[in-house]
């Protein structure tokens, strides 16, 4: 359950202005966004692995993760364009206004992980997601153990946050992998899919938690990997994405089971994930 | 208790049409069936006719309704954003037990769980509900068997109950108290208390003997739907039947599920719509980009009875999601209402055991 007592945009949606539009990979644009009415900037706080909606003026509305950690980082959020609305969003300018709702969702576990080793595991777009609790943890390195970053995508062009990897390549005791599934030329880094990662890091698997997110196949090969490696049930953590319309446990679209991604999630660990009887 | 005389009633309903726009029972001309609708001339509301075809659900939570509206100037960048969906305050008139069990269900769904609905509320805060006592059972009802009938235990302002020659007029709030007052209203006698249980006996007697027989059974198929002990042949034979329509969901008074879609209008403006939504429609959990989790039609008919017989839901409702009404069955062209699935699961216990 995400904190009752936190502000949040429930039914009538705050405006936003887009200050920033960047070209991040093939179809993917992150956008920079502040509120309109500085009273809502000052009170919207976010905790990573929330979600919000986000209205296209004339298009509709959609659910969207939010990349940036809660402390000192620019809002934004990071879109592909997957329909209508997505499509709407990509049109928009600097300038542009979007109406926005939330935050919703649970949210990743911080506090609760603090002093673990910690390993990000995310396929593609998957990134996006992760984002947030990678910086937030970045942000608060002496208060974990080891913090391990496997990434991998396609192509070196389909790498989310480009600008951020290479920075993350530099800092000392985060131990970032990347890799791509192919050979490139140019490229020296790691080839082969993502899971392969797992074994090369030698992750450690006591004390330990690892965050997961990316497309189905890279998904269940990377959970079997680390399952295989010791990592338990309950210490493999992932975000599900639904269609959803109300955000707020009402309008039922996100139904997994006995549970709504939108109030119960989008947060679970593995174990809950199985026993939810739906595909992911 | 007090006692309303028969020719009283008009009486009451003046006294509501003060203050609340009235939606009850009525017998509609056109298509010869019973209608739980808005009701202009007092003299239509039709307190004895028989359970309305679709329930007053719409009342707190309408088929269409526009949750609010924006406006966008592309040029100035200029963003109007209003919540306009203020509702005159209604008056609910010889609702069924079953009906305003239904309406509670709502409200805690809508308003007791983590987040409140702030359209629901605009709808459901400003009611006056009169319940009434059903003493005869139609045809269809089960509510004996869901616990929420023949007579309304909670949630109305005033409870009437036909003794014979007169009604009795129990309160259940300050403003049902006040009505009595306004109106005048006797005292019953200890005798005229008295009969409401013998009407009501009377009534559950009546009940059709599967309504009866199903009785024991929703708690064990509950247990069953819960606990996932159902074979999934069982809900492929229950697919199988299911035509998709969303009759069920569309007649159930719990059914909530709805969408949400921006439409816009030739001047420039744009409605958020709330529409009516059923789990049981292909598209239901379609995300974009085509990839849809939930396939199959026996999953989405498992969902609904899930959502009507599982422990689970019924934290959020605070009973079972079923209240026996027997709509569900009545629409359903493949047959299988409610009442016909606890009887397919139940068929299936027995087998095993
Ligand atoms: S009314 Fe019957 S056929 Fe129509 S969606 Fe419901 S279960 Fe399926
Ligand atoms: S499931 Fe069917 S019988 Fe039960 S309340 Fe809904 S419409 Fe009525």
């Amino acid at each position: 359950m995400s904190d009752k007592s936190a502000f949040k945009i429930l039914t009538v949606p705050e405006v936003a202005v887009v200050d920033e539009i960047k070209d991040e990979i093939d179809e993917v644009k992150t956008f920079y966004l502040s509120f309109e009415n500085k009273e809502i900037e000052k009170k919207f706080k976010i905790k990573s692995g929330q979600f919000i909606m986000c209205t296209i003026f004339g298009a509709g509305e959609f659910a969207v993760s939010l990349p940036p950690s809660p402390e000192n980082d620019r809002f934004h959020i990071s879109v592909r364009q997957v329909g209508k609305v997505t499509g709407a969003l990509h049109q928009l300018k600097p300038g542009d206004k979007v109406g926005i709702r939330g935050p919703f969702g649970n949210g990743f576990p911080f506090e609760e992980i603090k002093g673990k080793n910690v390993i990000y595991v995310a396929g593609g777009i998957g990134l996006i997601p992760l984002r947030s609790s990678i910086v937030h943890v970045l942000q608060h390195r002496n208060e974990f153990g080891r913090i391990i970053l496997l990434y991998g995508s396609r192509s070196s062009k389909d790498l989310m946050y480009r600008y951020n990897i290479d920075e993350w390549l530099k800092i000392d005791g985060f131990e970032t992998y990347v890799t791509i599934d192919r050979e490139e030329p140019g490229w020296s880094g790691e080839v082969g899919f993502v899971h392969n990662l797992i074994g090369k890091a030698k992750v450690p698997t006591e004390n330990t938690v690892a965050f997961v997110c990316g497309p189905p196949v890279m998904f269940n090969a990377v959970i079997k990997e680390l399952l295989s490696q010791g990592l338990s049930e309950d210490d493999i953590i992932s975000t599900l994405e639904r269609h959803m319309k109300c955000g707020i446990g009402k309008c039922q679209h996100c139904a997994i089971g006995r549970t709504l991604v939108c109030t119960d999630g989008p947060v679970y660990t593995y174990r809950q994930i199985k026993t939810l009887g739906e595909q992911i | 208790m007090f006692v309303l005389q028969k020719d009283q009633i008009e009486k009451l309903l003046l006294a509501l049409k003060e203050s609340y726009a009235l939606y009850g029972p009525t017998l509609h001309e056109v298509s010869g069936q019973v209608l739980f609708d808005e009701i202009a001339d007092i003299k239509s509301l039709n307190i004895n006719a028989a359970i309305p075809y679709n329930p007053p659900k719409y009342t707190v939570f309408p088929q269409f309704e526009r949750i609010l509206s924006y406006q966008y100037n592309k040029s100035t960048k200029e963003a109007k954003i209003a919540m306009d969906n203020l509702q005159k305050p209604k008056a609910l008139v010889g609702i069924r037990p079953c009906d305003l069990t239904g309406i509670l269900c709502l409200d805690r769904f809508f308003m007791g769980q983590e987040f409140v609905d702030e359209v629901f509320v605009e709808h459901r805060k400003k009611m006056f509900i009169v319940a009434n006592t059903c003493v005869t059972p139609f045809p269809q009802c089960f509510c004996v068997c869901t616990d929420s009938g023949p007579s309304a235990q909670e949630g109305y302002d005033v409870n009437l109950t036909d003794i014979g020659d007169v009604y009795l007029f129990e309160t259940g709030s300050p403003k049902g108290e006040e009505m009595a007052k306004k109106l005048g209203l006797a005292k019953a006698s200890a005798e005229q208390e008295g009969m409401k249980k013998k009407v009501v006996d009377e009534s559950i007697s009546k009940f059709e003997p599967v309504a009866k027989e199903n009785k024991a059974w929703i708690s064990r198929v509950m247990n069953r739907i819960t606990t996932g002990f159902i074979p999934n042949e069982v809900w492929e034979y229950i697919g199988n039947q299911c035509l998709e329509c969303g009759a069920c969901s569309f007649v159930c008074p719990t059914c909530s599920c709805f969408n949400i879609e921006d439409v816009n209008t030739l001047d420039g403006k744009t409605n958020r719509l709330r529409t009516w939504d059923s789990c049981s429609f292909e598209g239901y959990t379609k995300m974009a980009g085509e990839h849809n989790p939930r396939k199959p039609v026996e999953d989405r008919r498992n969902k609904r009875f899930f959502c009507k017989l599982s422990y689970s839901q019924s934290k959020k409702y605070l009973r079972p999601g079923c209240v026996g009404c027997g709509r569900c069955a009545r629409v359903c062209p493949g047959d299988i209402g409610l009442p016909n699935v606890v009887t397919y699961i139940r068929r299936e216990i027995t087998r095993q055991v």
